[in-house]
């Protein structure tokens, strides 16, 4: 519907957001007033404020986003590198997309017990988990984009005896560009979704740690504090993800 | 397709991936019977059916059949499943219908949309404890978001112009909305339900890690703490065919639902 601006979306967006967090402390003082049941948005922040200091908090934080990236740096190379590999050869395709296709189904979550009898129970058991949640979208992405480029793009190109390697690097990576970075986008989505599973695996520092080990301590305020900063955290990654995608990408496509 | 060939004929095409995976299962049965890898780092082909069969006929842990696993894990699924819809779906409708609730309403469904489902695991256990309806819970916590923004998009994504032509030949607005509306939105539902799903298998594994040992995430978890990674691997196999077979059906029973669209992919 036309005619309404920007600042009235903005408005009504706060409102909401306002309207939200005033009922959820309402209730949470008026009806259960029990903050160890649940607390309200005010008490959780007080809470995290009073316990947590920011040295500490940063820590979290880095760490996490240490593991998030490593995992999905991993993930992007791989899937990226095999993805259009098997998009330009068939033969590549017969012998890495059958493994691919019956490792796929299985959920991130399920290879957890798999990766602490692999890699032990230090890091390398939670990157190779949230690898794995990003890996799957990013190889199909980049597999469909290299396999579906416009047959006219291949055509002009053949025309202009641009042939091989050339071919690939001049005309159908950058034409799959669109579909890998739509890939790397859902798959950095799910690496964060992992995290805190990943984070369950023995870990002593970490915002899905700082959730699951503040319940324990009783401080549930803390555990709602690390569940809206690992929210945070990921629109604010994935939003920067999406000013770079427009920036490098967006000049001559529309993502 | 890529036109890159290195003189095949398609029966080749068909024949590799198998000859492929043959070939990698002897590999990885020999180098384990050799002795140059652990058969509990990776327990063998053989091992693994032969453990498949056990969960089958004797159960693990003993008593517990893999159907009754099987059995858990589907009911959380579903019940999860089913509820998120119910209450997102008719929510979405009426959301996505108003410039108002739409714009007011935005800003938290992105957010709750990128709170990680399993990071509500604390609250679910102090609020529900650690019987079923926690897992319940966190399946339909994960698969209410991502139906609710799909249901808002699809409402607004309906041209305006059907809209406009249904109303000057004097469409009632509940014949709007019946007959215009919800039949043009409802290939983006029927993918966000797809997409949805998908989302419940992610979490049900997570959720099933807390006080049960009933199900396949349990079984998957409990397995390795008897040091029997063959369970493992069978677990892993039996929840990966069952989300490939529920994706299946639900994309034959979009094709039945939607037949006018002809397998759109929406993103999630």
């Amino acid at each position: 519907m036309p005619g309404r601006g920007r600042s009235v979306e903005l408005l009504a967006g706060l409102a909401g957001v306002a309207i939200f967090l005033l009922l959820w402390e309402a209730s949470a003082r008026f009806v259960w007033k029990d903050p160890q049941v649940l607390p309200a948005p005010t008490q959780a922040l007080l809470q995290a404020m009073t316990v947590l200091t920011p040295r500490r908090l940063a820590e979290h934080v880095g760490i996490s986003l240490f593991r998030i990236f490593a995992g999905f740096s991993l993930a992007a190379i791989v899937g990226i590198g095999l993805g259009i590999l098997c998009g330009w050869s068939r033969w590549a395709t017969a012998v890495v997309r059958p493994f691919v296709e019956i490792l796929r189904p299985i959920p991130p979550l399920a290879w957890i017990p798999i990766a602490i009898i692999w890699f032990g129970l230090g890091e390398g058991s939670k990157i190779f988990v949230i690898f794995l949640g990003a890996f799957f979208p990013i190889f199909t992405s980049a597999w469909a984009g290299t396999a579906m480029v416009p047959p006219v793009l291949l055509r002009a190109a053949e025309t202009m005896e641009v042939r091989g390697l050339k071919l690939l690097a001049k005309v159908v990576v950058p034409a799959a560009f669109p579909d890998i970075a739509t890939g790397l986008r859902i798959g950095f989505g799910l690496s964060f979704g992992i995290l805190v599973a990943a984070e369950l695996i023995a870990a002593r520092s970490g915002m899905g740690y700082l959730v699951m080990q503040s319940r324990q301590l009783g401080q549930l305020g803390i555990s709602i504090f690390g569940i809206f900063l690992i929210g945070l955290v990921a629109l604010a990654v994935d939003h920067q993800f999406g000013v770079v995608i427009r920036r490098t990408i967006g000049r001559w496509s529309s993502v | 397709m890529m036109g890159h060939t290195i003189g095949d004929g398609r029966w080749a095409m068909r024949l590799v991936p198998i000859a492929v995976i043959a070939l990698v299962l002897a590999f990885w049965e020999w180098s384990v019977a050799a002795g140059f890898v652990r058969a509990i780092r990776f327990p063998p082909p053989s091992l693994i059916v032969a453990s498949g069969y056990e969960l089958l006929v004797n159960g693990f842990p003993r008593g517990t059949l893999l159907s009754a696993h099987v059995g858990a894990t589907l009911y959380r699924i579903l019940l999860g499943y089913g509820i998120a819809l119910a209450m997102a779906i008719p929510l979405g409708l009426l959301i996505g219908s108003s410039w108002l609730l739409d714009r007011m309403f935005a800003p938290i469904v992105a957010f709750c949309r990128s709170v990680a489902t399993l990071s509500l695991l604390p609250l679910a256990i102090v609020w529900f404890g650690t019987g079923e309806a926690s897992k319940v819970f966190l399946i339909g916590y994960g698969c209410f978001w991502v139906m609710l923004s799909n249901a808002i998009a699809a409402i607004k994504q309906v041209d305006p112009v059907l809209i406009r032509a249904a109303r000057t030949m004097d469409t009632s607005t509940r014949d709007v909305f019946a007959k215009v509306i919800l039949p043009a939105s409802l290939p983006r539902i029927v993918a966000g339900a797809r997409v949805a799903l998908g989302v419940g298998f992610m979490v049900i594994v997570g959720a099933e890690m807390i006080g049960t040992t009933r199900g396949l995430g349990a079984l998957i978890m409990e397995a390795r703490t008897f040091y029997r990674s063959d369970i493992t691997v069978v677990g892993m196999f039996v929840i990966g065919a069952i989300g490939l077979v529920l994706s299946i059906f639900l994309s034959r029973a979009e094709a039945y639902l939607v037949p006018w669209q002809q397998h759109q992919r929406m993103a999630a």
